[in-house]
């Protein structure tokens, strides 16, 4: 049975793209069929990772939403943009990059019914064994909608005073909507801090598990979104967290 | 578009207005929420499979036939759920309040679309708009 894992934080900046494309990657180099949908309708970004430019966007999730195509028409098989071989698919449903139509979200809103009917479509209609939701930031429709329907919750945080308050309300939250499981991963630790210190810490704060804890890495940095970090660097200690955290959503 | 087609798809605005919004969901009572959480993942559920996925559900979480339609009557009650076809053909399905719209001045919107359209105007043919800025 196809799973919906959405990957969330309360605050921008923790790695949260990061994280989705490398999971997208990671499960697709198992033979997955991944499906990735950029809900971050007003500051989109994923396609980035997937070096996926305006010109190749046919059409967005922005034109589905108003009614221009199908969900389906909006997704882009990226998995060559890959650039290493791949057994499995990775398609992306981009969020609009054009600044009007990111305005026209935020002026006139749009039907949560067709965002929730459309991530079935996409399951259905892309045969997918996994449907990754990038969300936006801290809580709003979608992504509490999102939330709600997801198998899995992965909350992404970073040693933060700013992050621990934020993600708590976070896990509230997906423990009242009963997602049956929830993962921390706490990203951007530094060098200096011990990793099975930070994650008993926060198991204790939150009583939830952490699947990984992933050190602050500058080659990470320094590549910049400009590719799948776990497939250009598939030996670095990074890139065997995030292994682990896609072999545990696989389980 | 016949009179009719119109009518319908003004009363299904009007429904869609008084729908659940996902940050409603939150605070349902349990066995709503669960109600509610298994919709959304099957879009539209015809009432016997909707006793069997409840059925199916793990035996904390399952809800007893009474308990079932009496939470499915609140839920269409409150326009939550919406409710068609009888008999066999009784199914539901969940009522997604719109997400709402700005309720900013108009005039800044329309000012933020005159500039969007005046920086269109003033690119090159083939020159891509930078949403970094």
């Amino acid at each position: 049975m196809s799973k919906i894992i959405s990957v969330h934080s309360f605050r921008g900046g923790t790695g949260k793209s990061n994280t989705t494309a490398n999971l997208a990657a990671l499960l697709a180099l198992q033979g997955n069929r991944v499906g990735v949908v950029d809900t971050d309708v007003q500051s989109p970004g994923i396609h980035v990772l997937f070096g996926l430019d305006e010109s190749q966007m046919a059409h967005s999730l922005n034109d589905y939403l108003y009614g221009k195509c199908a969900i389906t028409e909006t997704a882009v098989d990226v998995t060559s943009n890959l650039k290493v071989p791949v057994k499995g698919k990775v398609f992306l449903i981009p969020s609009s990059i054009k600044a009007g139509e990111i305005a026209r979200v935020l002026r006139e809103g749009y039907d949560v019914g067709l965002l929730n009917d459309g991530f079935q479509d996409l399951l259905e209609g892309l045969k997918l064994d996994f449907l990754l939701i990038d969300t936006h930031p801290g809580l709003n429709e979608e992504t509490l909608l999102s939330i709600a329907i997801s198998d899995a919750l992965v909350i992404i945080m970073r040693p933060d005073q700013q992050d621990y308050q934020g993600t708590g309300v976070t896990v509230e939250i997906a423990r009242k909507l009963g997602v049956p499981a929830m993962l921390l991963v706490v990203n951007k630790v530094p060098q200096a801090f011990d990793p099975a210190e930070v994650k008993a810490k926060v198991e204790r704060i939150y009583n939830c598990t952490v699947a990984a804890v992933l050190p602050h890495s500058d080659e990470m940095m320094a590549l910049a979104s400009a590719g799948i970090f776990s497939l250009q660097y598939p030996d670095h200690p990074v890139a065997a967290k995030y292994k682990q955290l896609a072999a545990q959503l696989m389980a | 578009m016949s009179v009719f087609d119109r009518l319908q798809k003004q009363l299904d605005i009007q429904k869609r207005e008084h729908g659940i919004s996902a940050l409603e969901l939150a605070d349902l009572p349990p066995n709503l929420r669960k109600i509610m959480r298994l919709m959304l993942r099957e879009v539209v559920l015809k009432y016997t499979d909707l006793c069997h996925a409840v059925e199916a559900m793990p035996a904390a979480n399952r809800l007893s036939k009474p308990e079932l339609d009496s939470a499915l009557k609140t839920l269409v009650e409150q326009n939550w759920l919406l409710c068609t076809g009888e008999g066999e053909f009784l199914s539901y399905r969940v009522n997604l309040r719109r997400k709402a719209g700005s309720s900013l001045n108009k005039d800044i919107w329309a000012s933020l679309d005159n500039r969007i359209a005046g920086s269109k105007s003033q690119e090159a043919p083939n020159q891509k708009i930078n949403p970094g800025g």
